[in-house]
């Protein structure tokens, strides 16, 4: 899996599934000459069966491992496949092989309708959802005997004649497993699949750098529905038939524990699980297909709870295990003591060209955002109540007040996390108002967040590489190597804010000082024309803070950024901000340059006095 | 339609709501307290229906099927008590996806011991001797046991309201609820508290599965029969609503019931529940009586 240390087993291990692949027929030709008893049919047939199950497990594990869902719909598209394969041989005289090239056409289709009705719920709901959509299928596929032959299913699908030898259908099928698996590959890999690794790791954060979350889910949703169609398809073909409970709800524990046994972590990991699958299979589910059925159980919560932390640890244990043996990293992970910005160099920050927001003359202070009469209620609680706000454009523009007082719901509304009761946004002259959070950060607005919103299990360099990849709009590409866009850029941007020794170590292992100063720099990375922070430098030293303000001062002045930031720190307000407000039970009570602000009697009345009696 | 028919099919579809909605509150209620959406409920179901067959057929018809009421109930219930510290424990506050690959990992062994334990043959289960008579109304004989289903769930529904509302039993699950963390500063052992919840909804499991067991065969797709519907249930009700799960198994009892009487629609009946269910997300996508959670 991305996001951890590079494996260099990965390619050899896949070589000796491929050559092992590739030998199956000669090996199983050269086990029946030994033993003249056994015949070559049955192992080739097993062959055949486990690359079809390696095509749908990895389909399934391009949700399930990469883009973090759920669905238990999958075993669905896979029955569509078969059953298109069967329905226009039987009923229109289709080949079998026109049959399978409209296989994933179908599926997906499929796939995308329900997926369209699916993902209009949330992770739990949407879980849910694909089940009863399972079912459904399901019940047509059960009971619509005019097309699906109901119960019976349909049989006896004819195959070309070229095709009719079990060993070329063992190649032919392990072609086309071949296809599809070097498709998904390069999918993983490109920027789409980048995406795909923030969505998994932390949706709001994917969100504020411009992914548009529901759009990639249902995306990777129908895509895994084509390829489960075509391994459906394949399976029609070596089968030469298609029955209802490939539909079937629970038919779905085969890819899950299929992707489970080999490892969600990696990318041909299933297709191993599918060849141990097969032998278990083969030899336990005649005799003791109950106790198949609590093996299958006991394996996957096996997996998902012997790994600490869960199932969702599987790929850190490994990790963790080979850091053992790597020196290194382990010392990197040691020195990451939270004092990284200790050692930024705000004037390299200001140099990276990558960053860049000068989209109107430097020297123009027209109105950049524009807030009237902004109301957020929750209940009876009026967070924000009647707003006027406007932030000029390159003005550094501070929000004060005390807890409580709407700092974090206004920068909630403002970037479109939450949706506002009555009022206005707008941002450089367009109405953004109650916009979905991916379409403000695309529109100019970057963000940090109170509490800290990275990739935990992405490298500190693939957080900002992604988010610079999102947010340029660069994700929807399905090919190319996303590890090696941006790379320069994002390296020099993490060794001017002082991560340059932590690059290549996952987002998570480092300490909380740092995990901000990697909030700090995605924010930055953007190049966004408004940034917004939220609290940058709560949980820093003097020092520190001291060191990170300076870096935010010199990026957005180099870089023509407007900054909007909320801080209690009144060192930092006063000492970076060129506009203060203040902020008052969800009410602005007054606005100003700092030093009107610090005198203002009334400020001090509700704020400031009382800030300096307590500290 | 006459009358006499439009009232067997609004009975049918009260009896179908009864037990669904005995077995949909469980569900609910461990959803609303640990958070944990329970794939393995369905199996709990299905493991009482199948003790309270056994039971119910060595005991006779006088006691049997309440003895195997009785014996279903605290059997699932020990299961559920395992099943909490075994496994849930473990997943508490874990992302959604963990949790519902450890219980649905729970669905697949419990499946498999129900299948080596009892079989996978059809049970029969008669009604107890003392309602096992029919009753005519507006022209049509019905079941005295379908009435005595709806009311068992008006008792217990009765009863999970009182113990929510008027018990410190209760209180502390509805502040378990909204604040485990204050909860445990003040006293309350609330990992203990957690599985007693846990136990309660396996046993309303048990409660549905049992009083099911006379009035459909018991067999080995029982589980996935109901978790469908229950999930259903929730969706259209709203995850964690005890109210949501009444009013979700009553629209889902009764559309199945009318679906069912039409020789087209019958093998489509559940069609319609999931219609409804679309229906209902596209306008609050987190069902009728729901919370909205933060995406």
């Amino acid at each position: 899996m991305r996001g951890l240390e590079r494996r260099h087993w990965r390619w050899p291990a896949a070589g000796i599934l491929i050559v092992g692949a590739l030998l199956v027929p000669p090996l199983a030709g050269l086990g029946e000459q030994l033993n003249p008893d056994s015949s070559a049919k049955f192992p080739i047939f097993l062959g055949t069966s486990a690359l079809v199950l390696s095509l749908w497990a990895i389909s399934y594990n391009l949700m399930l491992g990469y883009a973090g869902i759920v669905s238990f719909a999958h075993a669905a598209y896979y029955g569509v496949g078969a059953y298109t394969v069967a329905i226009l041989f039987q009923r229109y005289h289709v080949p079998v092989l026109a049959g399978l090239a409209l296989a994933p056409v179908v599926a997906a289709l499929v796939g995308f309708l329900s997926g369209l009705v699916a993902l209009r719920a949330v992770r739990l709901y949407f879980s849910l959802l694909t089940l009863a959509i399972s079912q459904l299928l399901y019940a047509i596929a059960f009971n619509w005997y005019s097309v699906t032959g109901g119960d019976n299913g349909i049989h006896g699908l004819e195959l070309p004649d070229f095709l009719s030898d079990y060993s070329i259908l063992y190649y032919f099928v392990g072609a086309a497993v071949g296809v599809c698996l070097v498709l998904m590959f390069s999918l993983v890999r490109s920027p789409f699949g980048a995406a795909l690794l923030a969505i998994r790791e932390n949706r709001e954060r994917a969100r504020s750098v411009g992914i548009n979350v529901r759009a990639y889910e249902l995306a990777v949703f129908t895509i895994a529905a084509a390829f489960a169609g075509v391994a459906g398809g394949l399976y029609a073909l070596f089968e030469q038939q298609a029955y209802p409970e490939q539909l079937y709800w629970t038919a779905n524990a085969q890819p899950v524990v299929i992707a489970l046994l080999g490892g969600i972590g990696s990318f041909l990991g299933p297709a191993l699980g599918a060849f141990i699958y097969t032998v278990l299979d083969n030899q336990l589910s005649k005799n003791f297909a109950y106790q198949f059925d609590i093996l299958l159980g006991g394996i996957v919560l096996a997996v998902v709870l012997l790994a600490p932390g869960g199932f969702a640890s599987v790929p850190d244990l490994i990790g963790q295990l080979r850091r053992r043996f790597s020196r290194e990293a382990e010392s990197a992970v040691a020195e990451s003591s939270g004092h990284a910005i200790e050692a930024s160099d705000p004037g390299r920050a200001a140099r990276i060209k990558a960053i860049q927001a000068d989209r109107l003359p430097a020297d123009t202070r027209e109105p950049l955002l524009v807030i009237e009469g902004l109301s957020r209620h929750f209940g009876g609680l009026r967070a924000v109540s009647g707003v006027n706000l406007t932030v000029h454009a390159l003005d550094r523009h501070a929000i004060i007040g005390p807890n409580g007082a709407g700092k974090s719901t206004l920068f909630n509304l403002i970037t479109g996390h939450l949706k506002p009761t009555a009022g206005r946004v707008r941002f450089g002259g367009r109405d953004i108002t109650g916009k979905p959070p991916h379409m403000i950060a695309k529109a100019g607005i970057g963000r940090t967040f109170q509490i800290t919103m990275i990739f935990p299990k992405l490298t500190v360099l693939q957080n900002l590489q992604y988010a610079m990849l999102a947010h340029r709009g660069r994700t929807v590409r399905p090919f190319g190597r996303a590890d090696r866009m941006y790379r320069d850029e994002a390296l020099d941007l993490l060794a001017a804010v002082g991560l340059g020794p932590y690059a290549e170590l996952p987002a998570g292992l480092l300490s909380h000082g740092d995990q901000r100063a990697i909030e700090l720099a995605i924010s930055l990375a953007l190049g966004s024309r408004l940034v917004l922070l939220d609290e940058p430098t709560a949980g820093m030293s003097a020092f520190e803070t001291q060191k990170a303000m300076e870096l935010v001062r010199r990026v957005a002045q180099e870089k023509n950024l407007t900054l909007l930031f909320c801080e209690h720190d009144m060192e930092v307000v006063f000492g970076t901000a060129q506009t203060v407000t203040v902020m008052n039970q969800g009410q602005v009570l007054t606005q100003g340059r700092p030093e009107e602000i610090r005198n203002d009697p009334e400020v001090k009345r509700v704020y400031l006095g009382e800030l300096e009696e307590t500290a | 339609m006459s009358g006499g028919q439009l009232l067997l099919f609004v009975v049918g579809g009260l009896s179908n709501a009864a037990y669904l909605f005995i077995v949909a509150a469980g569900l609910s209620l461990v959803f609303g307290a640990l958070r944990v959406i329970n794939m393995a409920h369905g199996s709990l179901y299905m493991i009482a229906a199948f003790v309270t067959g056994v039971v119910a057929n060595q005991l006779g018809l006088t006691l049997g099927f309440w003895g195997g009421l009785v014996v279903a109930v605290i059997v699932t219930g020990l299961v559920g008590a395992l099943i909490e510290v075994v496994v849930l424990r473990r997943v508490y506050g874990e992302e959604h996806l963990v949790q519902l690959l450890a219980t649905y990992a729970l669905t697949l062994v419990i499946a498999g011991v129900v299948r080596t334990v009892f079989g996978a043959n059809y049970r029969t289960v008669k009604p107890p001797a003392a309602i096992n008579f029919s009753v005519t109304l507006a022209g049509n004989s019905y079941a005295a046991y379908s009435f005595f289903m709806i009311g068992a769930a008006v008792v217990i529904g009765t009863g999970v309201y009182i113990l929510m509302y008027r018990t410190t039993l209760g209180r502390n699950i509805r502040a378990a609820v909204s604040d485990p963390e204050l909860l445990s500063a003040s006293g309350v052992n609330v990992a203990r508290l957690y599985t007693v919840v846990f136990v309660m909804g396996a046993a309303l499991a048990a409660l549905g599965g049992a009083i099911v067991a006379p009035s459909q065969a018991v067999n080995a797709s029982m589980d996935t029969d109901v978790l469908v519907l229950a999930f259903a249930i929730s969706v259209i009700g709203g995850l964690g609503s005890i109210i949501g799960s009444l009013v979700g198994a009553l629209i889902v009892g009764e559309v199945l019931s009318f679906g069912v009487q039409n020789q087209y629609t019958n093998p489509y009946a559940i069609a319609f529940v999931f219609i409804i269910m679309v229906i209902v997300l596209t306008i609050r996508p987190w069902g009728l009586f729901g919370k909205a959670e933060q995406t």
